[in-house]
């Protein structure tokens, strides 16, 4: 397992990142604090939340009834209470009680966490996670959150695996490294908190936010080409062709069907077939971003207005397509762009 | 309109658990405190409830601090002070009440239910009774179910039914698990002797039975209180009925309505010490177990012949403590039941023949024809008694209300009433004759509790007697009461009471007969409670724990040794707790008991050197075991039976279940391989 500090891997970015800036002897890491405060590091399977690995610390609330089982121990001793005594000495044997109750509550857990689907930058990515607790009847009350993230509360029964998102805002555009996920509870009395931390490989692919301003590409090109319109609507009638699997059955020629054995797909062709090109070069006057982000209005749009498309970028070229299956290589070409070769990618 | 249950079911629920345990612990509060102060309080509770409820508004930071200025008017004035212990307590009540209109928020909410648990500790001061226990026991459990609903929360983003038992019960296992180490830390945590420091001195606390003064014919009624004023076991023979007098506060003065104590007045070191007394025989021994009565009287049977700690006995023989009796108080003492004061004894020159001026003319008339007709003082005496034998007075508890002069209003015209009366007119008629005489208040009696060894001194039992001082004699107990014919005491329980040495002839109903024996019963458990964990004090630990310890050969214990060994017995009982709570179990096996047989069955096989494969069958297994362990081929074929049939079988049998057991439990933990198979 890679401790930060040895192998500063593209997954660790943020986490070096913090680190980097620290004098010396603050890096804390090099302590063997690491795993305390930064947990283990990216672990390839499940993880199975042993007692290595759950930490535990009295709250400040859980510190204010310390406080509180002070002032009853020295008010029993004062007023020479023996009601007074029991008191107190229930509610601290309470206390140690709840320290137990608290560390089972995360102990045993076992996690996964998932691969999130792709968002546009400034959205909430939503990191799939699924808990499973196959040795304790409940876990109440946890909280998973990515550090910075808003948390989400949980409550996993018994034998009953909990599959829930914790949400990830983005501010950058590309594919990231999905930090460590902590775990933490402060149930049952709010005593004590218990955490772990979970990091898995898991990556989240953020496009390029849309530019609001979509202003047109500056030129669409029509090509007629000498066999004709061969670009394909849903308009003129343009010819048949054999029937492929996928193609829809309104255009299925019926008649030929009842006629024959064979299936034929009634082909069409659309009246004004644009074609496009979305170019690095048309925008020279914003910087990189703003031109990623152009970018990805423009595929986004030539996408809803069903255009065929390509793309070219410094040292990357997309040929004229269409399909969700080619705007999402345009987006991710652009979620990339000028990234570190060696990103590894999911 | 919403309808209540819409409203319950918007509401936060740890709110609801929070404001049901202060209202618990605050109960005994309420009827204690000034009338204002509870009014307020339930105000204040049912205002945060309204809100819950969404009927009502929390109030605006200015009003607030308003109220919070109330409140602490409200108490000044009530109290004059703000500190010591009611004002505190009324303090803490309403602050409280304040800090649920701002309270927000899951930090707040601790600290309130902080507040609570120290409110319920508040209550402990005032009583310590069983059921004062139970009762803040269950305050607590209610606080904790408020703070376990609080952190369990219900903002889920899935809709998980979340149950209000769920809360409490979880609340109750942490409580019942902590009860173990509190038993452990109340043993042996070592009780330090003494206040840390002075305590303010409370004057408001209110007083309970036997008061400093007397009126005689102010009250028409006398109460019918059967509480305990203190339990007395005796270290050997106790002495007659007839010559238990528990000696109170002596009242030397009378000003024609109440009869009370210019001494009482003074502070604790003022009271002069000059008495003397001589005793005629050996003194008797016993110890006295006193309910807290917010008085400075310990009781005692005439006449004392020791002190307890921090007390001094007053010219009147009244043995006064230091501070007022604020606990359960314990102390052993020894008396004379027979005594005699030294015949050298001066006459007293203390006003013991003081009267009021224009009070009783009729009665002194007649003190004066008595003497004369008497001749001597001693005589005088048995004359007196013997007027109220003859005479037609009654023993009642309903005298009718004495509205002119007491003394006259009640010789000649009512001649109804209770042992104040008589010992009052008894003084009167003594000193309007010369003859020096005071009342003496206190207990007469007690009812021994025929299932254990032990008095039981009740506020019913309070009684009024006199004393008279005659030449050569000293100070001599008279009880007018006592001269009363049974015949003319109304009550039935008086007669058992008041006539002397008991009456024979009383029949009291089985209903009450029963009702007296579950008191008895009430009253050991009450007893035990007070010794054993009211009156837990650094002596008592110390015995207790000594007698433990010299069972197990130790000879001495120290405090040292008594803190090492709660801590250790302390870590022992955690770490099971933590092997319990956290060990790794199956949940399927602890839910599934069959499973659970046969997975045990396996680890013995397992032990003796049979591995079960992985996904091997029953059958297979058993057939494989009957091979290696010929010997033990009927249990293992009966164990494989019984597992395939509960677990395949349509209709398991519930009584297989109890034969695997059975059966999985006699198989042998280790089977030895017979020396052929092993070579």
């Amino acid at each position: 397992m890679a401790t930060p500090h040895s192998n500063p891997s593209s997954h660790r970015r943020i986490l070096n990142w913090r680190i980097r800036h620290w004098p010396e002897p603050l890096r804390l890491t090099s302590l063997g604090f690491g795993r305390f405060f930064y947990g283990q590091g990216p672990e390839p399977g499940p993880i199975t939340l042993t007692s290595k690995r759950v930490y535990i610390l009295p709250t400040r609330m859980g510190l204010s009834y310390a406080l509180l089982l002070l002032i009853l121990l020295l008010s029993a001793i004062n007023y020479n209470n023996n009601l007074t005594y029991a008191l107190t000495f229930l509610l601290t044997s309470i206390g140690f009680l709840t320290m137990l109750h608290s560390y089972r509550n995360l102990l045993h857990l076992q996690i996964n966490i998932g691969n999130p689907a792709a968002v546009f930058c400034g959205e909430y990515a939503q990191v799939p996670i699924r808990l499973e607790n196959r040795l304790q009847p409940s876990s109440d009350a946890i909280s998973l959150q990515i550090p910075g993230q808003p948390a989400v509360t949980v409550r996993i029964v018994e034998l009953q695996p909990l599959q829930t998102v914790i949400p990830m805002h983005t501010t950058q555009r590309g594919l990231h490294a999905i930090p460590r996920v902590r775990i933490s509870s402060v149930f049952p009395l709010g005593l004590f908190r218990v955490w772990a931390h979970a990091e898995q490989l898991r990556y989240q692919l953020v496009y390029p936010a849309p530019d609001p301003h979509a202003a047109r590409p500056q030129q669409t090109s029509y090509q007629a080409t000498l066999s004709g319109d061969r670009g394909r609507g849903a308009d003129d009638f343009a010819g048949l062709r054999s029937y492929h699997p996928g193609d829809s059955l309104r255009h299925i020629h019926w008649k030929a069907v009842a006629r024959s054995e064979a299936l034929y797909t009634k082909e069409f062709g659309g009246d004004r077939c644009e074609e496009l090109w979305l170019n690095w070069d048309q925008l020279p006057q914003l910087d990189n971003e703003a031109r990623l982000s152009r970018l990805t209005r423009w595929v986004l749009d030539a996408h809803r207005t069903q255009l065929r498309y390509g793309l070219r970028l410094p040292g990357t070229c997309l040929k004229l397509a269409s399909g969700a299956e080619h705007q999402q290589r345009c987006l991710k070409a652009l979620a990339l762009f000028d990234q570190q070769p060696n990103d590894p990618m999911p | 309109m919403k309808t209540l249950r819409q409203r319950l079911h918007n509401t936060t629920t740890a709110n609801l658990w929070l404001l049901a345990g202060l209202l618990v612990a605050l109960l005994p509060h309420l009827l204690r405190i000034p009338l204002i102060i509870s009014a307020a309080a339930s105000v204040l509770l049912g205002w945060r409830l309204g809100y819950e409820l969404h009927y009502l508004r929390l109030p605006p930071r200015l009003w607030r601090w308003l109220l919070a200025l109330l409140a602490a008017i409200i108490i000044y004035s009530s109290f004059h002070s703000l500190v010591g212990r009611q004002a505190g307590v009324a303090l803490l009540v309403l602050m409280l009440g304040l800090k649920l209109l701002e309270m927000n928020g899951p930090r707040d909410f601790s600290v309130t239910c902080y507040l609570g648990f120290f409110l319920i500790s508040t209550v402990f001061l005032f009583t310590q009774s069983i059921l004062t226990g139970l009762f803040m026991l269950l305050a607590t459990t209610l606080l904790l179910t408020a703070l376990v609903a609080q952190y369990r929360g219900t903002e889920y983003h899935d809709t998980q039914h979340i149950s209000e038992s769920m809360n409490l019960r979880k609340a109750a296992l942490i409580v019942a698990q902590a009860l173990p180490l509190t038993v452990l830390l109340f043993v042996l945590f070592p009780r330090i002797p003494g206040p840390l420091w002075q305590l303010p001195n409370d004057r408001s606390g209110a007083k309970t039975g036997i008061s400093d003064s007397m009126s005689p014919g102010m009250i028409s009624q006398l109460s019918n209180d059967n509480s305990v004023a203190f339990r007395v076991r005796f270290a050997s023979e106790p002495p007659p009925p007839a010559q238990l007098y528990w000696r109170g506060p002596v009242l030397t003065v009378f000003d024609g309505r109440t009869w009370f104590n210019p001494d009482h007045k003074k502070p604790w070191s003022k009271v002069s010490t000059r008495s003397r007394y001589q005793a005629l025989n050996a003194a008797i021994s016993y110890t006295v177990t006193l309910e807290p009565h917010q008085q400075r009287w310990l009781f005692a049977l005439d006449l004392p012949a020791m002190l307890p700690a921090d007390s001094i006995l007053s010219p009147d023989y009244e043995i006064i403590a230091r501070h007022n009796v604020e606990q359960l108080r314990r102390y052993d003492m020894q008396s004379y039941p027979y005594y005699a004061l030294a015949q050298t004894e001066a006459p007293p020159e203390r006003p013991y023949l003081q009267l009021p001026t224009g009070v009783g003319p009729q009665a002194r008339v007649l003190a004066r024809a008595m003497l004369a007709q008497a001749g001597s003082k001693a005589a005088m005496v048995k004359r007196v008694l013997q007027y109220f034998r003859q005479q037609p007075f009654y023993y009642t508890r309903q005298p009718p209300l004495l509205l002119g002069d007491p003394i006259d209003e009640f010789l000649f015209n009512s001649r109804r009433g209770y042992c104040e009366h008589y010992a009052a007119s008894f003084v009167f008629l003594m000193r309007a004759a010369g003859i020096p005489a005071r009342v003496v208040t206190g207990y007469r009696g007690g009812e021994m509790n025929p299932l254990s060894d032990y008095f039981i001194v009740r506020q019913s039992d309070a009684h009024a007697w006199t004393e008279v001082w005659l030449a050569g004699k000293g100070w001599l107990r008279v009880d007018p009461t006592t001269v009363i014919p049974v015949s003319r005491i109304e009550n039935q329980l008086d007669r058992l009471r008041i006539a002397p040495d008991g009456i024979s002839n009383v029949s009291l109903s089985w209903a009450h007969q029963a009702w007296r024996q579950l008191g008895f019963n009430w009253d050991l458990v009450n007893r035990a409670w007070n010794q054993w964990i009211i009156n837990y004090n650094n002596r008592r630990q110390q015995d207790f724990l000594q007698k433990i310890m010299a069972r197990f050969g130790f000879a001495d214990i120290d405090w040292q040794t008594m803190i090492l060994t709660m801590l250790l017995s302390l870590f022992a009982i955690l770490a099971g707790y933590a092997w319990w709570l956290l060990r790794r179990s199956e949940m399927k096996h602890r839910k599934d008991p069959v499973q659970r047989y046969y997975t045990n069955y396996c680890h013995k096989l397992d032990r003796s050197g049979l591995a079960r494969q992985v996904a091997e069958g029953a059958w297979d297994f058993a057939q494989r075991a009957q091979q290696r362990f010929p010997e033990h081929s009927k249990a293992i074929v009966e164990i494989a039976g019984l597992y395939n049939r509960l677990r395949y079988a349509p209709w398991p049998r519930k009584e297989d279940v109890h034969r695997l057991q059975k059966a999985v439990r006699c198989f042998p933990n280790r089977i030895k391989y017979p020396q052929a198979l092993q070579e």
